[in-house]
């Protein structure tokens, strides 16, 4: 027998994969690493210099660590007890409450800040409430810190359901003996946490936090909206425009891919080797229990404070769209429905819907073709360097949405492709890689859970490989294929660092730099742009409701490091 | 060290019997078995032992001491556990440490008992490994030695040897019964395996389905089971059935002719129903003439299979039942296929059981 399965198709589609992979990944990549040292053809560390030594990088190095750090901390103290109690503890509406805890993803954080900058502002509904209230007699700065702390609840409210995610699976895979084993050798309590659990958890801990603290990192939206600029994506960001004469954004770019290398390094370097689950065997018992009366009310309490907390950027956002006029009072005084129409009536918003929606349509299909081919090669073939193949497509979800949209931009520049120019190809390009990862997650799933043997049947029947594929394997992966299409679609629509970096012309717009745009330019912007981000809610709700109506329980395995 | 109790222990789960008013007694020091089939609860005993699960209905003591509201932390129980459950995240001394530490003990004091305990258990040269680098039989080892080491007033084993190969189940059954003889501590035993029950309990409880059935020394619970149950279970039985014609010494009526034995179950009565069970070793082929003591009963060999040690016929008696005999050392062919053969087996080694309802259903 072959060692591999290598005929002319797979082949030439693995050269394909290969050169788009080497085109749109590491090309992009490479490139801002070389800006980043060579000058006029000169190696120069000049820039690393400047980084370390200019009292401004230094600021915003410094103060998005902070950032990254504060919200990676802050998430670990909200999602390890809650994992605690949705792990361990059996009780009615379990499905629901899991449910509830995605909801707060349904808004990029950058367009809830639009709204909770209307409701927090000094003289904004939450002050005036406590000021009517009698608790306060003078208005709190309640984001601190020219806006530092602002940004860092956003971040956190929007990312806690990532880190719940890691966390909860890393709880669940934790075999009920060995804590068993610590409880009969006499451990209890925040000891045998500390001992036994939580050493147990560390890795799918640490890969939760990794996720948590580069996307706290590199978040571009937000601290813009905050007008919060000393962070470290600000400052890339704000080097577009003169990215020709000052090269120093290459060296802030590479920093943060060699950050995130450096800490994906730490984690296999440190846990990688420790295979926990393989020691597991024999009976297990279950880990969870019935909940007391007394406990899920505790359960519920806490799930719904939490969320309706993390809801409140979202009530802002839905709150400013309505309001036809809002200023020093609590509630808007008198509400509206123009900012919606509107939305279809202002130039500017209603190209970028447009745009959103085309360039959505193109990268999903993008990503379910290389998606369902790259995972079909990754389970239903032996071809060499299988778990190259795997790492890189799953590579992006690594990789700061940031960092990618600058080395296109630049690296593509002067060419064809140059997103100055016409930003298409390289936006549709750029949202396909960025969501590979679910669909090809997704699609590796569905073909992982449907037994070879369906397939083998076929094949023995005398249908041949194609029509196999097509009339046996693709109908019993339908569900897997239609929710990650979803999942890709939806965020997609919503898409920010890439759409705030690439799209540079007006007319191509898509929805979220229309938001950002449009804040800053017409009088009314913060309601038009609350208006649209009403929209791009309801449009991820809606998505993240279908994919989870197909995909079912696996759905939180998406969002997994 | 100290004996259990446990009194009119019950446990449901689902509405699922999993314990039904279970009374028994461990004398301390002793090496009890829990055996049965999975499913008849003899895991849920053991982990309401061991604290992990609490009993709806009835009292567990440890000694004079009422443990059953106790958690598991506090039971002072050493636990074996079937997948040994040893913490992957710490190496071998770590693991076997951990219960001391959690006892509070002086580092030079821990560092010796651990040493001891490895030493024991023959794992000295493995203390700083990872469990992940152990073989089956070696983490089995080290998990033997985490729960002797706090020196814990009874040690609780959950099928320790299910996940071993035959040969080095053999092993490991001699070393555990040296050790607790060694050490003198109460051992509580659970497995599904008949064979190793017999080899190494001091005392075994049969249990069926959330009862005891049995309770009793491996050579009476083998040569005199109580019930049908315990007599299919443990090794295998003949049962021929019939109904009690006299009792004192008994004898029951059957299609195959009159059978002599002795009742296994209290007040036997004229006319009840009965099972004549008989072990197939206990048969034998009648040449000559018969005791007096001997029963007799005949019919044609059906199957002739060579095992080595022993040879196993399948003779089908006059009613068409078949019957099983073993023949242990037999150098020359004892018989063939179509023999008209005589068989007898002393009364001695007929047990003549209920033929109840109940047990039908239950046993194979």
């Amino acid at each position: 027998m072959k060692r591999f399965d290598l005929n002319w198709p797979t082949l030439i589609f693995l050269l394909g994969l290969i050169a788009f992979f080497a085109l749109f990944l590491f090309y992009p990549l490479w490139y801002a690493f070389v800006q980043s040292l060579v000058v006029d053809g000169r190696l120069t560390f000049a820039f690393y210099e400047l980084m370390v030594t200019s009292p401004v990088y230094q600021e915003a190095i410094l103060n998005s660590f902070r950032l990254g750090m504060i919200t990676t901390i802050a998430t670990t103290l909200l999602s390890l007890p809650l994992a605690f109690l949705l792990v361990r503890y059996d009780f009615a509406g379990k499905g629901f409450v899991n449910g509830l805890i995605l909801v707060p993803m349904v808004l990029p954080p950058f367009v809830g800040a639009i709204g909770m900058k209307q409701m927090f502002a000094r003289f904004g509904s939450i002050n005036l409430l406590l000021m009517d209230l009698g608790l306060i007699d003078q208005p709190v700065d309640w984001f601190g810190g020219g806006g530092f702390v602002g940004v860092v609840i956003l971040e956190v409210l929007h990312l806690y359901p990532i880190m719940y995610l890691n966390v909860a699976a890393a709880l669940a895979n934790v075999d009920p003996s060995l804590e068993d084993a610590a409880r009969n050798m006499g451990s209890s309590g925040f000891r045998l946490f500390r001992t036994v659990t939580f050493p147990l958890m560390l890795p799918g801990y640490f890969a939760g936090a990794i996720i948590v603290f580069i996307w706290a990192f590199t978040d571009l939206g937000t601290p813009l909206i905050f007008n919060y600029r000393q962070v470290v994506a600000v400052e890339i960001f704000n080097s577009i425009e003169d990215i020709n004469e000052n090269p120093m954004a290459y060296a802030l770019v590479v920093f943060v891919l060699l950050l995130t290398v450096f800490f994906f390094y730490l984690s296999k370097a440190t846990l990688g080797n420790r295979r926990y689950e393989m020691i597991a065997r024999g009976a297990v018992t279950s880990g969870s229990r019935p909940a007391s009366r007394g406990m899920t009310l505790l359960i519920y309490a806490a799930m719904l404070s939490l969320t309706g907390i993390a809801m409140i950027p979202h009530v802002s956002v839905f709150l400013t769209s309505i309001a036809e006029r809002w200023f020093m009072t609590v509630l808007p005084q008198e509400t509206t429905g123009r900012f919606y129409a509107m939305v279809f009536e202002h130039p500017m918003s209603l190209s970028s819907i447009e745009m959103s929606l085309m360039l959505s349509v193109l990268s999903t299909t993008l990503d379910i073709g290389l998606g369902i081919a790259i995972a079909y090669l990754l389970t239903r073939t032996r071809i060499p360097y299988k778990g190259v193949l795997d790492a890189v497509a799953m590579l992006p979800l690594a990789l700061p949405g940031l960092v990618l949209a600058f080395g296109y931009l630049a690296g593509y520049s002067g060419t064809f492709l140059d997103a100055r120019h016409y930003p298409v190809p390289l936006l549709v390009i750029a949202y396909a890689v960025r969501r590979l990862p679910y669909m090809v997650r997704a699609a590796y799933a569905g073909l992982q859970q449907t037994s070879i043997t369906l397939e083998e049947a076929a094949r023995n029947l005398g249908a041949s490989r194609l029509r196999t594929l097509l009339q046996i394997t693709f109908p019993l992966i339908l569900a897997n294929l239609v929710a990650g299409g979803i999942l890709c679609f939806a965020f997609a629509m919503l898409e920010v660092s890439d759409s705030l970096i690439l799209a540079l012309k007006d007319e191509y717009y898509p929805i979220t730099k229309a938001i950002y745009a449009l804040m800053g330019r017409i009088a009314d912007g913060a309601f038009l742009a609350s208006a649209m981000g009403v929209f791009g809610m309801v449009l991820l709700i809606v998505g993240l409701f279908l994919a989870g109506r197909f995909l079912g329980r696996r759905m939180g395995e998406l969002f997994r490091a | 060290m100290f004996g259990i109790e446990l009194k009119n222990v019950t446990r449901r789960f689902d509405n699922v019997l999993a314990l039904d008013r279970v009374d028994l007694k461990i004398n301390a020091g002793e090496f009890f078995c829990l055996l049965g089939p999975s499913g008849c609860g003899k895991t849920t005993l053991l982990r309401i032992l061991a604290g992990f699960d609490q009993p709806e209905n009835g009292r567990v003591f440890f000694g004079e001491r009422d443990v059953t509201a106790v958690p598991p932390h506090e039971r002072d129980t050493g636990m074996v556990f079937q997948n040994y459950a040893l913490w992957p995240h710490m190496t071998v001394w770590k693991n076997v440490e951990y219960g001391l530490t959690m006892r509070n003990m002086a580092r030079h004091e821990r560092d010796q008992k651990v040493k001891r305990a490895l030493e024991m258990v023959q794992m000295s040269g493995y203390a700083e490994r990872s469990p992940n680098q152990l073989s089956g039989g070696q983490q089995q080892r080290v998990a033997l030695a985490r729960a002797l080491v706090i020196e814990p007033g009874v040690v609780l084993l959950d099928e320790p040897l299910s996940n071993l190969d035959a040969r080095l189940r053999l092993e490991m059954r001699e070393q555990l019964q040296d050790l607790q003889r060694a050490l003198g501590v109460t051992m509580v035993y659970v497995t599904h395996d008949q064979k190793e029950a017999l080899a190494m309990g001091d005392r075994i409880a049969v249990m069926q389905m959330g009862e005891v059935a049995q309770i009793g020394a491996p050579r009476a619970v083998y040569t005199q089971p109580a019930t049908r149950f315990v007599a299919d279970f443990i090794g295998e039985i003949n049962l021929i059935s019939g109904e009690i014609k006299s009792v004192n010494p008994e004898v029951v009526a059957t299609d195959v002719g009159e059978i002599r034995g002795h009742a296994g179950y209290e007040n036997a009565q004229v006319g009840d129903r009965a099972l004549c069970a008989i072990r197939p070793e206990a048969l034998d082929f009648l040449l000559g003439e018969p005791n007096a003591t001997d029963n007799v009963i005949s019919g044609r060999v059906r199957q002739t299979t060579y095992l080595g040690e022993v040879e196993q016929f399948l003779v089908e008696l006059a009613t068409g039942s078949q019957i099983k005999l073993m023949k242990y050392g037999a150098t020359a062919r004892g018989a063939q296929p179509g023999d008209e053969v005589r068989l007898r087996f002393s009364q001695q080694r007929v047990i003549v059981l209920r033929d109840g309802e109940e047990d039908r259903d239950e046993a194979v």
